[in-house]
């Protein structure tokens, strides 16, 4: 790398580039037939597809459901949230 | 002797839902719809609704921006909820049909009131509310709780059918 030349660090583009992604976590509380079906409902996801995010959930205590940018993942709790979901964001990994 | 045939609680027909609860039954969900709602409309500190409002980022560093969602976004829950209330309430009191919108907000709602419930209750991995003693002092919660439970299963599943 020549010298005198500013490289942004490795955080400060990952920071902006990395998309964010959409977990439910595994909660006491909504029933296993209704976590899939808002899912199948809030994302257009197939029986199949949901029931295998919503057994995640079950089984790892968490699942990523969604992914994209901060607006859309956030707009993507919200609707999680309405229907009483334990749905977080964070950048992904 | 007659015979004795199991009718669901929730079914779909061509031009809509039906909801087979008798009219004690009815009259109880209508009453805990005006209940969220009076909760929904009091204080915002109460301990009842902390599952109603979840967080949004659960990462210590974005702990700003999880002050501004629940800033921006608590209004908005509130008004969504209230809204399905408002639903909820006059689909239940006017004839059948329901519409596939009114049994998404019945299944909020019910949801809604069972996360308030499961707040009083402590309801936890540790704490299954369908095994519980009858002399339990939160007994007749439990059974509440779990007639909440039975009637979001058979809406559910009513809408999920193809």
């Amino acid at each position: 790398m020549p010298l005198g030349v500013a490289e942004p660090s490795l955080e400060e583009t990952s920071s902006t580039d990395r998309p964010w992604v959409v977990l439910v976590w595994n909660d006491p509380v909504n029933l296993m037939s209704y976590v899939t079906y808002v899912l199948q409902k809030l994302f257009g996801y197939s029986y199949e597809k949901a029931t295998q995010l919503m057994l995640q959930v079950h089984h790892d205590g968490k699942a990523v459901v969604s992914s994209g940018s901060r607006e859309k993942s956030e707009m993507e709790v919200f609707r999680l949230h309405e229907f009483g979901l334990w749905a977080t964001m964070q950048q992904d990994d | 002797m007659a015979r004795w045939q199991f009718r669901p609680p929730v079914e779909r027909y061509r031009d809509g839902f039906r909801i087979n609860l008798d009219r004690e039954e009815r009259d109880l969900v209508v009453r805990l719809m005006r209940e969220l709602r009076g909760l929904l409309l009091g204080s915002s500190d109460n301990p009842l609704l902390v599952r109603l409002f979840p967080t949004a980022y659960h990462l210590p560093e974005h702990a700003e921006l999880d002050e501004e969602y629940q800033r921006l976004m608590r209004e908005e829950i509130v008004a969504s909820r209230l809204s399905g209330i408002d639903t909820v309430e006059a689909a239940l009191t006017e004839p059948p049909p329901l519409s596939e919108a009114e049994m998404m907000a019945l299944v909020q709602a019910v949801n809604g009131v069972r996360l308030v419930m499961a707040a009083a209750l402590d309801v936890d991995e540790n704490h299954d509310p369908d095994d519980i003693d009858d002399d339990d002092p939160q007994a007749a919660d439990y059974h509440l709780y779990a007639f909440l439970s039975w009637l979001l299963e058979w809406t559910v599943r009513a809408l999920a059918e193809l």
